[in-house]
């Protein structure tokens, strides 16, 4: 099986006034190509800022970083932009859609920066809206759209250059279920064609629907739950109840 | 009081928590505050000299002056029947003292090879009750030989008592210098006037000077009744085919006494009234630019309990500090630069006299940077006392309603992305893009001015002096040279207004749409072109700028040109040259903001406010 993301040591601190805050604190990841990941934990436990350092939006201060076998850690902004178009796909909690281009736009600008023609990319980009259940929506901009039409843009947008790595943060938190069933159905489609998905997300829907769970604490992976061979419904829901409770 | 202290300390707070924008916004009022200073500063710097010279020279109140046709056949001129009818003014009984009438005589000053056209006024030697010219060095005419040059003509040719002039070939000691204010200084006022006795008068018709006519001069009981004196010998203003005679009141030859400064005057107001235009034009975009985080600090105010008039005092007392220290570095710039300038006047009499600060010259000032407080605080504290608490505290970079139609466009015709995604982006803000575009417009205009300028006096300096003329030839020349260097001084100070203008337009530009340009990069969009997006967003308004402000120019110097400036086409290269040079200029400065914020990393970026 080949390995899409492979992280070893990754660490990122934040200065404050008194002493840095150690946002993510050594951090080993391996992930695997096909294979659903999501990441739990508290709110401030660094899960968001694994997520941009993983997608090259940060830069981390040490480490290690691999995607796709390419080593990514010592990229600059624009290779890294370049890096992004081909390999990596993001879902934002709050959207991030450009304000001027319509919900159409947004979906096929990926692919426009890779150097796809118009025609198809504006078919691709319809095609996905009409999954997701805004294609009547395309040509609007985003200040029109609701939330959940906003996310909903946004995950076909992630998808649109098929990147090997989809990094989603919170890709359900406005929507309701059959929206959240939507997405989840076309984020297990990706990895039915051996795409690596990695959600950060405090639903348990969405943690449950993934292969593997990290949960997350103080900048660290605390644990590793494979949930497709042995992990019980009941032990996800006490690891969930449990980080409820610190949060 | 209490409510004062608090605005106060807020204000203060405000103002060091953006101090670029506080320095930016200071610097803008200030050149606006700075050149109305000047102006303010400079008119009636002559006042005062001129008016210690007529109060000492017992100067005429009303002035019959008649000369001739130098071309006219000398029997068609009947000198004595013209004395004859100004002496009837001289007898109205509100006259309390007359001078002349004095024959003046028409001649040739030789200086340095070339010829000036010369009058030699013919008085006894004596003191005369009405317009006894003020000896500035020597002796006045008396007994002895030689001739008393007019100041402004000395000076000219750096003449001293003792000294020799060549008139009518003919050398002529000077015995005297001295000033008059029945007449404009040399060189700009022709022709060269010196004083004789009618000794020297008879050797200098000798020579072949000719009588071209005569000078009264009378005062009156009350000064005030000078115009109407004027006007009820009005008869006496008439022209022939070979001479003319007209009446002048003092108040009109003070006023026409320093042409010079008063057109340097005009230019400095001229250029005042469009670099205030402009700050007023750039103090808006900054304002606006802040509205969003105006109206957010309004709704925190607001939240902890702070009225809505302390918060307009807030505002009052930010912006109010900024307008009176502009207002303060304006007039003290003025004080400071305008003595300069005065003295270079070649009219004025003696040396500037600044005029006295009055409060309506201070008011004129203040009332520009007080026209800018106004636009910063009225509209965003209405705006922030309107909304409700909430609303205020979310307000933002507001975001397009609709897709524009030229981004639309160009994405059908198949533009690269970047300039599609520019041109979405160039209406967001219309106002600023709009301000941002006149502002350039008219530093664009002066620019084609001072280059028609340049070309006209240039032209000016290679055609032949008209024979007569030489030095004063000069002295227009140095004139224009000043206005020209005004002209060019206010493109110049309209350029850097234009160019801070759109270094401000283009860091808010950066800022709105620095959540967008993140988003692209997070989708593969380079920081290079984001960078490009934002200078293509921003290069419309310098394409309107060009557009409209080469036709301005033009239009603005066919306006000038003619009459005493040769009218001259601004180059078609220098043009191009413009078209080209502007663009670029403003290209490198709207992408500086762009390219820091394209050194940062994405993911701060999206979470920027």
């Amino acid at each position: 099986m080949s390995t899409i993301v492979e992280a070893r040591q990754l660490t990122k601190n934040y200065p404050a006034e008194t002493t840095a805050v150690r946002a993510v604190d050594g951090v080993d990841l391996h992930i695997d190509a096909g294979e659903f990941v999501s990441v739990m934990g508290p709110s401030g436990c660094g899960k968001s800022t694994l997520l941009h350092l993983l997608g090259g939006l940060d830069r981390a201060d040490s480490g290690f970083l691999s995607l796709a076998g390419n080593r990514v850690d010592g990229l600059s902004e624009s290779q890294w932009a370049v890096f992004r178009r081909q390999h990596v796909g993001f879902v934002f909690q709050a959207f991030h859609l450009v304000d001027e281009l319509t919900a159409v736009e947004n979906v096929e600008l990926p692919a426009l920066l890779l150097g796809a023609r118009r025609r198809s990319s504006r078919h691709r980009a319809m095609e996905l809206l009409e999954r997701l259940g805004v294609a009547e929506r395309a040509g609007h901009l985003p200040d029109r759209l609701s939330g959940g039409e906003k996310q909903r843009v946004a995950v076909a947008r992630a998808v649109m250059n098929e990147p090997a790595l989809v990094l989603a943060d919170e890709p359900t938190g406005n929507l309701d279920s059959r929206a959240t069933g939507q997405i989840l159905n076309l984020l297990a489609e990706l990895r039915d064609t051996r795409r690596s998905v990695l959600v950060v997300t405090h639903d348990a829907r969405v943690a449950s629907a993934a292969d593997r769970l990290l949960t997350m604490r103080d900048g660290e992976i605390v644990s590793h739950t494979r949930l497709g061979d042995g992990a019980s419904a009941l032990g996800l829901l006490a690891e969930l109840v449990d980080l409820g409770g610190e949060r | 009081m209490r409510s004062l202290r608090i605005a106060v300390r807020l204000a203060g707070r405000n103002l060091r928590h953006r101090p670029a924008q506080a320095a930016l916004l200071l610097l803008t009022l200030t050149i606006a505050t700075g050149a109305l200073g000047v102006g303010m500063w400079l008119y009636g710097s002559a006042d005062r000299p001129w008016d210690q010279v007529w109060t000492k020279t017992r100067g005429f109140h009303v002035q019959v002056d008649y000369y001739t046709d130098f071309r006219a056949p000398r029997k068609d001129v009947d000198l004595s029947r013209s004395r004859s009818e100004a002496m009837t003014l001289a007898k109205d009984r509100r006259v309390v003292a007359v001078g002349g009438p004095w024959t003046v005589l028409d001649g040739r000053l030789n200086v340095e090879g070339e010829s000036e056209d010369l009058t030699a006024q013919v008085r006894q030697p004596g003191v005369s009750r009405v317009d006894q010219p003020l000896i500035t060095a020597g002796r006045w005419l008396g007994s002895g030989a030689g001739i008393v040059l007019e100041d402004g003509l000395a000076h000219t040719l750096d003449a001293r008592p003792g000294d020799t002039v060549l008139i009518q070939r003919h050398r002529f000691t000077v015995r005297g210098v001295a000033m008059t204010v029945s007449q404009g200084r040399f060189p700009l006022t022709r022709p060269a006037l010196v004083w004789v006795t009618p000794a020297t008068a008879r050797e200098m018709r000798g020579l072949g000077m000719t009588e071209e006519g005569f000078e009264l001069e009378v005062r009156l009981a009350d000064p005030a009744q000078a115009p109407a004196l004027a006007a009820a010998y009005s008869s006496l203003n008439k022209t022939t085919s070979t001479s003319t005679m007209f009446t002048e009141t003092w108040e009109a030859r003070k006023a026409d006494s320093h042409s010079d400064l008063d057109i340097l005057v005009g230019t400095v107001f001229s250029a005042g009234i469009l670099i205030a235009i402009l700050t007023i034009a750039t103090a808006a975009v900054i304002i606006t630019g802040r509205m969003a985080a105006q109206t957010r600090q309004v709704g925190t105010l607001k939240a902890v309990g702070v009225t809505p008039g302390q918060i307009v005092l807030v505002l009052l007392v930010e912006y109010l500090g900024l307008a009176a220290l502009a207002t303060v570095i304006g007039l003290g710039a003025g004080r400071l630069i305008a003595p300069s300038l005065a003295g270079t006047s070649l009219t004025i009499l003696g040396a500037p006299e600044l005029p006295p600060l009055s409060w309506s010259r201070v008011g004129i000032v203040a009332a520009v940077a007080l026209a800018v407080v106004l636009l910063a605080t009225v509209h965003p504290a209405l705006r922030g006392i309107r909304y409700s608490t909430l609303r205020s505290l979310a307000s933002g970079a507001r975001p397009p309603k609709q897709a524009g139609r030229v981004g639309r466009l160009s994405a059908r015709t198949g533009a690269p992305l970047t300039a599609t995604l520019g041109l979405r982006s160039a209406w967001r803000r219309p106002s600023q893009l709009l301000t941002n575009a006149a502002g350039l417009m008219l530093g664009v205009a002066m620019i084609i001015v001072g280059l028609g300028l340049h070309s006209s006096l240039s032209l000016l300096r290679a055609e032949r002096t008209e024979v007569g003329h030489a030095l004063s030839g000069v002295g227009i020349d140095s004139l224009y040279d000043q206005v020209r260097m005004i002209v060019l001084g206010t493109a110049g100070l309209l350029l850097v207004l234009g160019t801070i203008n759109a270094f401000i337009v283009a860091t808010f530009a950066a800022r709105d749409s620095a959540r967008n340009h993140a988003a692209m990069r997070a989708v593969g969009a380079t920081p290079r072109q984001t960078v490009i997006v934002l200078i293509v967003s921003q290069l419309g308004a310098c394409l309107v700028a060009l557009a409209a402000g080469i036709p301005l120019g033009l239009g603005l110097w066919s306006l000038m040109a003619g009459g005493d400036l040769p009218r001259v086409a601004v180059s078609g290269l220098s043009l191009a040259l413009l078209a080209v040079a502007v663009p670029v200029a403003f290209a490198v400065i709207v992408s500086l903001p762009a390219r820091l914020q394209a050194r940062r990393s994405v993911a701060p970026l999206l979470t920027y406010e």
